[in-house]
């Protein structure tokens, strides 16, 4: 996590909001007659899209890559996990857009949890 | 003989490169980005100027000379260089054809540029080149991702980007290391993403 408290509330915010916007995307297009696995990737797909789209606006105040590879995470998550649901069973839109959100709030934990990980300094580093 | 593709390629972003890259990207970087340039000193090459974004984070008084491919990044750049409290000239120069005289400068710096350099270790040679021995090389940039699924995610991301800016997966400190100098810190600002490197000459 960002340890500026702008960045990190705005980082949670954003990717809540991409989660719930990419979700209802999703249960907009995919119905009970999709097959399951179809919905699921294509579904993964418009979201990582979606999340790169809804990253433009959002850059503008968190940054490029902080912002980027979390939108584009979520975007796909929430896709996919909407996108599976709605292809198995009818759901009412806000069930889609808790779900999306909910997608958004745990892949920004993720990336807090691996930069918390993968951040420092390392004096003998093997690559990157 | 200048890389007259990258050239276009920059040229045709410049007039539009802050609003891409400035007001997000510059401020959450700035803090990372006024650390590193702290170590300002002595007679400074910095590679790749841009719009001069970097400008206002740099320490006042120094003796710094800037380079870019593009002229009309260079032409953005203006009013930031002619604010800069201090000795700042700025050339268009392509890396791979820099005049100077080996071991010509004392420092060199680079932000956010060999992710868009077309051959990284050949630039990065002739960085090796023009620095004194026993110099420093400190970069500020983003780069790959050695970590599962970033790196797929960077790999990715390539593709879309590598046409019209940026690659995302460049191993920069391979590179460096390839290039013949001594890494002495990588500092992971986000992830294995965004990150310092310092490097130096062998004396």
């Amino acid at each position: 996590m960002d340890h500026r408290i702008f960045y990190a509330v705005g980082d949670f915010v954003a990717n809540l909001l991409i989660g719930l916007v990419a979700g209802t995307v999703a249960w907009a297009i995919v119905s009970p007659a999709w097959n399951m696995w179809v919905a699921m990737f294509a579904m993964m797909a418009l979201g990582m899209v979606l999340g790169l789209v809804l990253y433009v606006p959002v850059g503008i105040k968190l940054g490029a890559m902080e912002a980027m590879i979390p939108a584009m995470y979520t975007g796909m998550w929430a896709g996919m996990v909407v996108g599976m649901m709605s292809a198995m069973m009818e759901m009412p839109m806000h069930h889609a857009m808790e779900m999306g959100a909910a997608c958004g709030i745990a892949e920004i934990i993720f990336i807090w949890i691996a930069n918390t990980i993968l951040r420092g300094v390392t004096r003998q580093p093997e690559a990157g | 003989m200048a890389d007259t593709i990258t050239q276009a390629k920059w040229d045709k972003l410049a007039p539009r490169f802050d609003g891409m890259a400035a007001k997000g990207a510059e401020k959450r970087w700035k803090p990372f980005k006024e650390a590193l340039f702290d170590h300002m000193d002595g007679k400074i090459l910095f590679l790749a100027l841009g719009t001069g974004l970097d400008i206002p984070s740099f320490p006042k008084g120094k003796d710094i000379t800037a380079i870019d491919i593009s002229p009309k990044m260079i032409e953005q750049a203006r009013d930031r260089v002619a604010a800069y409290e201090g000795t700042l000239h700025a050339e268009v120069m392509d890396v791979h054809d820099m005049p100077y005289a080996a071991g010509s400068f004392d420092q060199i710096y680079t932000s956010c540029t060999f992710c868009s350099v077309p051959d990284p270790v050949k630039g990065l040679k002739a960085l090796h080149r023009v620095l004194k021995p026993g110099g420093r090389l400190f970069m500020f940039e983003h780069t790959g991702s050695r970590h599962y699924p970033f790196r797929q995610m960077m790999d990715f991301m390539t593709l879309l980007t590598a046409k019209i800016g940026p690659d995302m997966n460049r191993n920069t400190v391979d590179n460096v290391r390839a290039a013949g100098f001594e890494i002495t810190e990588v500092n992971n600002i986000f992830l294995d993403i965004v990150k310092t490197i310092k490097a130096a000459k062998a004396v």
